[in-house]
């Protein structure tokens, strides 16, 4: 039960995601698609033991991957997919720990929080740029222009 | 009167400033820019873009031609940024002549939004909402917090009329958004804060600038990169700074 509503709410909230950055109509579903994808992989790693930070930078990874290709299948920047993707990752709840923290004055919890946060936080980013890189060998990293002597291909 | 070079120079340069604004990678925009002035024949072609400038420049014969525009932002639209990607790769596969693409970007550039102002707070709102159920909370939190999601989005469009300040526009909705989920919290003392406040504050959670940054940085534009990291980082301090605020009370 709660695993369908999370999947229900996941989605959701992808899409409307998507809505504010107003993403084509078209790549709404695939956007919300991916990022429900992505926050089954968050929650399903931990279950088999994977630390927060090792789900977080498995489903980064993925929606990197994922978003690269939806943007080869329907030629749309992959933008469109992964900004929305990486919602139901943010790591909301550390965040807002750590600033309970020093709002209450414990500033050693406060600092361990913080640390959590950066991991959660870094842990997206390198999945992002390791999707890309992994992408990358076969697509190459982006069609840089080259003057001239590269126009012919 | 607009010779056929000048005409290759405002098609560049408008197809730049439209993807700049709308929120594409730097190395998006240079890339495009450089596509469609290749395509319409001119040697020795260089972009160079930052969140804030456009360069460009060709060769054409002999005359060398440069254009530099400064570029403000917009909001964030990345329908634009896709139809602009669109028309370029059309105009470079010779499906559209060079006065059709130019055509096809003036419509773009007066396109409105895709989703009406009330769609896009009814988007904020259910992304709370929604966020608030998945980190824990329970239905009950939802309510008050998509409402709390769409004054957000509704006063970050007022405050940025007002003032023209970006971290603390931010800042503020953020304190708008929290002293709400604060006061349903002591009406209601059975919903619980800690996820609503949370919620509350996902919809300025700058998405755009982190994907951006990473990609940027990865293609090599470091400087790009950087700035917009930067303008990340400081946009999560100013929403830590309100959490902050809130929780103090």
């Amino acid at each position: 039960m709660y695993v369908l509503l999370g999947l229900v709410l996941s989605f959701g909230s992808a899409v409307a995601y998507g809505m504010l950055f107003n993403v084509p109509v078209r790549t709404l579903l695939a956007g919300g698609t991916v990022g429900m994808l992505a926050w089954l992989i968050f929650k399903s790693l931990p279950v088999f033991g994977a630390q927060i930070g090792l789900a977080t930078f498995a489903a980064a990874t993925f929606i990197s991957l994922a978003s690269q290709w939806l943007s080869v299948k329907l030629r749309v920047p992959s933008t469109n997919f992964s900004t929305a993707g990486i919602i139901p990752l943010v790591p909301g709840s550390t965040a807002y720990k750590t600033m309970l923290s020093f709002v209450n004055g414990d500033y050693l919890q406060g600092i361990t929080l913080a640390v959590e946060t950066c991991v959660a936080a870094g842990a997206i980013a390198a999945g992002l740029t390791l999707g890309l890189s992994l992408f990358s060998i076969w697509k190459g990293i982006v069609a840089r222009y080259a003057p001239k002597s590269a126009k012919a291909n | 009167m607009m010779t056929a070079n000048n005409h290759v120079m405002e098609t560049c340069i408008l197809a730049g400033r439209i993807m700049l604004k709308s929120g594409a990678e730097t190395y998006r925009v240079e890339d495009t820019m450089a596509h469609i002035a290749q395509a319409a024949g001119m040697d020795d072609v260089y972009s160079s873009v930052t969140p804030s400038t456009i360069i460009l420049s060709y060769c054409d014969g002999d005359q060398d031609h440069t254009r530099m525009i400064r570029v403000f932002r917009g909001s964030v639209d990345l329908n634009k940024v896709t139809l602009v990607n669109q028309v370029s790769r059309h105009y470079v596969s010779g499906q559209l002549t060079l006065e059709q693409a130019h055509q096809h970007l003036l419509e773009i550039e007066q396109k409105k939004p895709q989703y009406p102002a009330w769609m896009q707070s009814l988007a904020s709102g259910f992304a709370s909402g929604s966020f608030t159920v998945l980190l824990g909370g329970t239905i009950w939190d939802m309510i008050p917090t998509m409402i709390a999601g769409m004054l957000v989005n509704k006063s970050i469009v007022y405050i940025e009329q007002v003032m023209r300040v970006k971290f603390f526009t931010e800042f503020l909705a953020g304190c708008v958004g929290g002293f709400f989920v604060l006061l349903m919290y002591h009406l209601f003392p059975d919903l619980h804060l800690n996820y609503m406040l949370i919620g509350t504050m996902l919809p300025l959670f700058p998405g755009m600038a982190v994907t951006n940054s990473l990609r940027d940085i990865l293609a090599g534009d470091l400087v790009a990169g950087m700035s917009r990291g930067v303008e990340a980082v400081l946009t999560a301090l100013s929403i830590a700074v309100a959490t902050a605020l809130v929780l103090s009370l």
